[in-house]
């Protein structure tokens, strides 16, 4: 994969990411880690009982992998797999059917010792337009991966 | 029949924040990868790490409670992990708070693989009374 050069200004959008949720995909979410036994994400009785919710929703990790491709997508893995974060909070649930986008915005850029911290606002909708998480990201870019004027 | 469940029930009030946990290790394998890659519909996905939910893996291991809801995770990418490669994992309470007479409890936890090679950091805040889910946004 080639190296993502490009320059970074407080008030660029970072192209949106839909996913739509599914509970075959929350049941392989949670599958990958291991996790066999019925739980609120993977079965709706015990949602039931555990949330008080009518069906299954999908871990919040979950809306935290989307965000991580939202931002290794805009910042390129090479950048963000080895310096990037995200700090996501959530505020309604996510369930099977749902359609959700991840956009963000970049709110700061600020000079490190060996490359500029690019500081990203996250937000993430449904399909009615429901706000179900809200966070911050950032990554250091790296001297290499700016263009030489910066 | 059923094992009889010898874990601790939580004591929220009692619970030290610094508290570590038992070191886990687990072996990541391709087939995890790939199950998480499907999971996520995203096939360049680098932390297949955040399903094995390890920062609370050995809290649920030594406590018992009513659940959890997850309110806010915070996650820092360091090395990809590499299939094949066994995990080690450091985990420890953070800190407790209370809101709104709510509950609270975030764990961390720090992962590294047998290289010695730093792959994560993961920071989760987790709601203990989880059936204000259904108390707030219904069914």
């Amino acid at each position: 994969m080639g190296r993502l050069v490009r320059a970074y200004e407080v008030g660029d959008e970072l192209p949106p990411l839909v996913k739509q949720m599914t509970q075959e995909a929350i049941n392989l979410f949670e599958g990958s880690g291991g996790d066999s036994e019925p739980s609120q994400f993977t079965d709706e009785e015990t949602a039931r009982e555990t949330l008080g919710t009518e069906g299954t929703v999908a871990s919040g990790r979950m809306s935290l992998s989307f965000a991580l491709e939202l931002l290794r997508r805009y910042f390129g893995s090479q950048v963000f797999n080895h310096a990037g974060t995200v700090d996501l909070r959530f505020l309604r649930p996510v369930r099977p059917g749902d359609t959700i986008t991840f956009t963000g915005t970049v709110t700061g850029v600020s000079r490190e010792v060996n490359g500029s911290r690019v500081s990203v606002d996250v937000k993430v909708e449904n399909q009615r337009g429901d706000t179900t998480g809200v966070g911050q990201g950032s990554a250091v870019v790296p001297n290499a991966f700016l263009p030489q004027d910066e | 029949m059923v094992a009889a469940d010898d874990r601790i029930l939580l004591d929220w009030d009692a619970l030290e924040v610094g508290e570590t946990f038992e070191t886990y290790q687990y072996l990541l394998t391709q087939e995890m990868i790939d199950t998480y890659r499907l999971g996520v519909m995203d096939p360049e996905a680098s932390f297949p790490t955040i399903s094995h939910k390890v920062d609370v893996k050995q809290y649920n291991a030594r406590y018992r409670d009513a659940g959890s809801v997850n309110a806010r995770c915070a996650f820092h990418c360091y090395n990809p992990p590499v299939a094949g490669k066994t995990i080690t994992v450091r985990a420890w309470i953070a800190d407790k708070y209370l809101r709104r007479g709510k509950n609270y409890i975030v764990t961390e936890a720090v992962s590294v693989d047998e290289d010695g090679r730093l792959i994560d950091r993961v920071i989760t805040h987790e709601l203990k009374q989880p059936t204000e889910v259904g108390k707030k946004w219904g069914g």
